[in-house]
């Protein structure tokens, strides 16, 4: 497990949204679940990033809620995909792809991996949870077939 | 090479659909910067030469990250929705975003070098470098990715 890192920076892809994190960990996890590879196009990566984030462009950030109990967001000028976030909690979920330094995320988790399809797969060595253990682990109020 | 005469998809919200014609089951991946910023992950891209046709086409927003690329996403719900040429003569659609996904396949991976090091895809695919994939599709040398 990698030491979080405090104070990243990171951006989406035209510029107009920038953020900065105070702490967020090392590990990325990917997201398998219908949802996020219909957002997406493929299996969403994220790393955990707490409720300290601080946004520059705000005005350009856009919400989907996405489902009772979770939003994502989006930068409304490039489309680019800047967080998933539960209602609850408030805790940000941020793509490694947005930060300015990559280098210290590692891929250590595979949730919903009942829900891949069969055409691809990661290499390392990951924790993986089914959809039931997902909900177990990360306790949503309410049962969801999907990451929200 | 295998390909789907008619395939259809759909964003997250459903604001935007799309019919593809002629769908290539092979696929590839990029892992260019620019994809990995937008999308939040390598970018799955599934060729269409037979084109593709949307309904709530005037939900679909533009982004041009270069004089020659231009990405499209749908305005109401974020979901990717696609990577072309401007000139028209290539197109990519997310593997994610079609309603049956049971005849793809994963063969390449473009960008292979400027693929992090924290993820790698499992198996046996071709590998293409950021030089080989200009080399091969010779766009205009202002550098840098998969724009």
């Amino acid at each position: 497990m990698g030491a979080p890192i405090d104070n990243a920076a990171g951006r989406c892809l035209c510029g107009a949204v920038r953020f900065r994190a105070a702490r967020v960990a090392a590990e990325v996890h990917a997201c398998h679940c219908g949802m996020c590879r219909r957002w997406s196009g493929g299996p969403e990566l994220a790393v955990e990033a707490g409720t300290e984030v601080v946004f520059e462009g705000a005005e350009n950030i856009a919400v989907f809620r996405s489902s009772d109990w979770a939003e994502r967001a989006f930068c409304r000028i490039c489309g680019s995909h800047l967080f998933f976030r539960t209602i609850e909690t408030g805790g940000y979920s941020i793509s490694p792809g947005l930060f300015d330094d990559e280098s210290a995320f590692v891929l250590t988790e595979e949730i919903f991996i009942d829900h891949k399809p069969a055409f691809y797969g990661f290499a390392q060595a990951t924790e993986k949870l089914i959809e039931a253990e997902v909900i177990e682990k990360y306790a949503p109020k309410t049962g969801t077939e999907e990451q929200g | 090479m295998a390909r789907i005469e008619k395939a259809t998809g759909r964003c997250l919200c459903g604001a935007v659909a799309f019919e593809a014609k002629d769908v290539k089951t092979r696929y590839g991946v990029c892992h260019c910067g620019m994809c990995r910023r937008w999308t939040g992950g390598p970018f799955p891209g599934v060729e269409a030469p037979g084109g593709v046709t949307y309904s709530g086409e005037e939900n679909i927003g533009l982004y041009r990250g270069s004089d020659w690329g231009e990405r499209g996403f749908c305005k109401t719900c974020g979901s990717t929705l696609f990577w072309r040429a401007q000139d028209g003569s290539h197109l990519v659609l997310p593997v994610g975003a079609f309603d049956d996904q049971e005849p793809f396949e994963l063969v390449s991976e473009i960008f292979i070098d400027k693929k992090p090091p924290g993820y790698a895809f499992a198996g046996e695919h071709k590998t293409m470098t950021e030089a080989e994939v200009f080399a091969m599709f010779a766009p205009p040398a202002d550098g840098g990715e998969q724009p």
